[in-house]
């Protein structure tokens, strides 16, 4: 990752949060719209939420050696 | 009359495959080609509510029944029986291309049918023909998965019968409809039957085990037939069944844990197969016309960047002749073209805007919003991210860009399999920035605008903070060279038990019992060979027929024409 990218990812971030509290700051059709920036947690913590759990749930009882149906 | 049945388009197809043996070799790639397009130009010249019948005992068949839900499935089947044709244009194996039409036929022979015995037969064919695309690769291993994909089919076929013989003898009617959201005997194993092949956790364990086995060419057929003739089953006769919404979260979100545990990279995709349909299983059970026509463009988007993807995963497998994300990596910049398509497959199914997942992926969240289903919402669009995270990101990232884990020569791909994948990429950019071309063509009036700002702007703030967790926890996704355990455990786990119990054993006790008959015989025919020997211990101990006594001979005649008249007199 270039440093550009983090740029261009930064200001993509800084152009929806403007529309957020600009054009849909009277958008109400769901609860969530009440908070601000919503997707923006929701996505990363997603993201944090998925990789740990499942993360987790292969070392408590999924995970198995690659042999395991062969033996 | 006969020219008609002629003209269905599962029809030409599958005559296509059996005629394909005919061509010489030379020819059959391009023929290949051929019979799903005229499949394709025979459908659209067929009106709406066109159809045919044909009398079937005290029932009357409907192999053909068309209107704009069976014609959108339609299209999309043929057009990718034609790019996964092109993809497999090299190929010089009769036996993977005559399945992959009878294939392909089948899953056109499922979307027209109007009766539930022609979608049986049609259903049936699917599962045999697509079993060949495993077995192609001739291993110890792919033969043991595809007998295993087979047998799961078989039994949800079975499932499917059971539940159509069921409602046929309750309601006299052979007929496709819908059904109402009751649990009945006949309904219940009818969607137990559907749900195998949508691939509904915890019946979808075929799915991931089979699809990362197929051949090359043979996982692009797979990853667009089978699940999506289901889910055009399930609009057909489950919409609105209130149990499809929280099976097809429950699908959502397990293909995308999953999705993180596997390492080879078929398997990734496969899973994300799964968690895709979810999405669809969930539209279907919220059954409004907004969801179904969000199910029914998630289906056609899917088909074409699934295949997409599966095109780009077998492009590494064709090169590297490897699959598993460890032992991938670093050589990105020896397939360049690959990598590209391959992205826009990715981006489409992540959900980015101008791409063709962002019209119809958000079309069935968005139903959920509009029925007030909003946990339903949240959690498709964590599945979402799941998407991103993983075909979007991991796979890319370890497959190509990350550090090289072995030592890898990469071949040239076909450039038919780059044709193939550009026409994908071309579809999937096309619908994206076009929404309306599929839109016109949804079983209902579509009222729904993808470009809003809201959606964007949802869309820009998930994307981007997707992948900024994931770079922060990119060390985290690292392949693990295991195998994670699925609900194939159930069936595979016990197998050498069962096999010693009723093969084995069986086999054992037959051995014995053909032994001992064996030796029983073999000492009597010894002990009666010649009965001289115990009449007279003196006689000639071997016994040849030409060297009795004339004495003998006459006393045995003797007996022999007693007996025979005696048997006379009783018989007259």
């Amino acid at each position: 990752m270039k440093t550009w990218h983090w740029i261009s990812l930064g200001v993509l971030t800084v152009i929806s949060l403007i529309v957020e509290f600009t054009m849909l700051a009277d958008y109400d059709s769901h609860w969530w719209n009440a908070v601000p920036a919503f997707y923006i947690i929701w996505g990363f913590l997603s993201c944090v939420v998925i990789i740990y759990v499942s993360k987790w749930l292969g070392k408590l009882f999924i995970f198995r050696s690659e042999q395991y149906y062969d033996r | 009359m006969i020219v008609d049945f002629l003209l269905i388009p599962a029809v030409i197809v599958i005559i296509g495959g059996f005629i394909l043996p005919l061509l010489p070799q030379n020819l059959r790639s391009s023929a290949f080609l051929v019979f799903p397009l005229i499949a394709l130009a025979t459908l659209w010249q067929l009106p709406d509510g066109y159809t045919l019948t044909l009398p079937f005992g005290s029932y009357e068949l409907v192999p053909i029944y068309v209107d704009s839900l069976s014609k959108i499935f339609g299209t999309i089947f043929a057009m990718i029986a034609v790019i996964g044709g092109i993809y497999a244009f090299h190929i010089k194996d009769l036996g993977q291309q005559s399945s992959a039409l009878v294939y392909a036929g089948g899953a056109l022979g499922v979307t027209f049918a109007g009766d539930y015995f022609t979608l049986y037969i049609f259903w049936e064919l699917m599962a045999v023909s697509s079993a060949y695309l495993i077995w192609a690769r001739r291993t110890k291993e792919t033969d043991e998965t595809g007998l295993r994909y087979l047998l799961v089919h078989i039994f949800g076929g079975g499932l499917l019968l059971g539940g159509i013989l069921w409602h046929t003898s309750e309601t006299g009617s052979i007929l496709i409809e819908s059904l109402p959201d009751v649990y009945s005997f006949s309904s219940v194993l009818i969607l137990l039957g559907v749900a195998v092949n949508s691939a509904i956790p915890p019946l979808h364990a075929w799915l991931a085990d089979a699809y990362p086995k197929a051949t090359v060419t043979g996982a692009v057929f797979m990853s667009a037939f089978t699940t999506k003739s289901a889910v055009y089953v399930l609009i057909r006769i489950f919409p609105g069944w209130d149990i499809l919404i929280w099976l097809g979260v429950a699908m959502a979100l397990y293909g995308v844990v999953y999705a993180v545990l596997a390492n080879d990279i078929r398997q990734i995709l496969a899973y994300h197969i799964i968690s895709q349909v979810g999405y669809m299983v969930a539209g279907v059970g919220i059954g409004t016309e907004m969801a179904l026509n969000g199910t029914t463009a998630h289906a056609f988007s899917h088909i074409l960047y699934k295949s997409l993807l599966f095109m780009g995963a077998g492009a590494v497998i064709y090169s590297t002749g490897k699959s598993k994300l460890t032992e991938l990596g670093g050589f990105a910049s020896k397939m360049k073209a690959v990598v590209f398509l391959y992205m826009i497959g990715a981006f489409s199914i992540s959900g980015f805007p101008l791409f063709n997942g962002f019209i119809s992926k958000s079309m069935v969240v968005s139903s959920a919003g509009e029925a007030h289903l909003e946990w339903v919402m949240l959690l498709l669009i964590l599945a979402s991210v799941g998407t991103f995270l993983h075909t979007g990101l991991k796979l890319p990232y370890f497959t190509w860009f990350g550090e090289s884990k072995s030592k890898i020569t990469v071949k040239p791909v076909p450039f038919n399999m780059l044709i193939a994948m550009g026409f994908g990429a071309f579809f999937c950019t096309l619908f994206g920035v076009a929404p309306g071309l599929l839109y016109q063509y949804l079983p209902y009036p579509v009222d729904y605008e993808p470009y809003t700002v809201y959606h964007l702007v949802e869309m820009t703030q998930i994307l981007v903070f997707t992948f900024i967790g994931f770079w922060i926890l990119r060390k985290k996704l690292e392949g693990d060279a295991k195998l994670a355990l699925d609900t194939d455990w159930f069936y595979r786990r016990p197998a050498s038990f069962v096999r010693k119990v009723f093969v084995d054993n069986v086999d054992r006790t037959f051995g014995v019992a053909d032994d001992a008959i064996l030796s029983t015989t073999r000492f009597l025919t010894g002990k009666f060979k010649n009965p001289m020997v115990w009449l007279n211990p003196f006689t000639d101990q071997s016994n040849e027929a030409s060297r009795y006594s004339p004495g003998m001979e006459v006393v045995m005649s003797f007996i022999m024409f007693s007996f025979l008249i005696l048997s006379l007199f009783y018989l007259l």
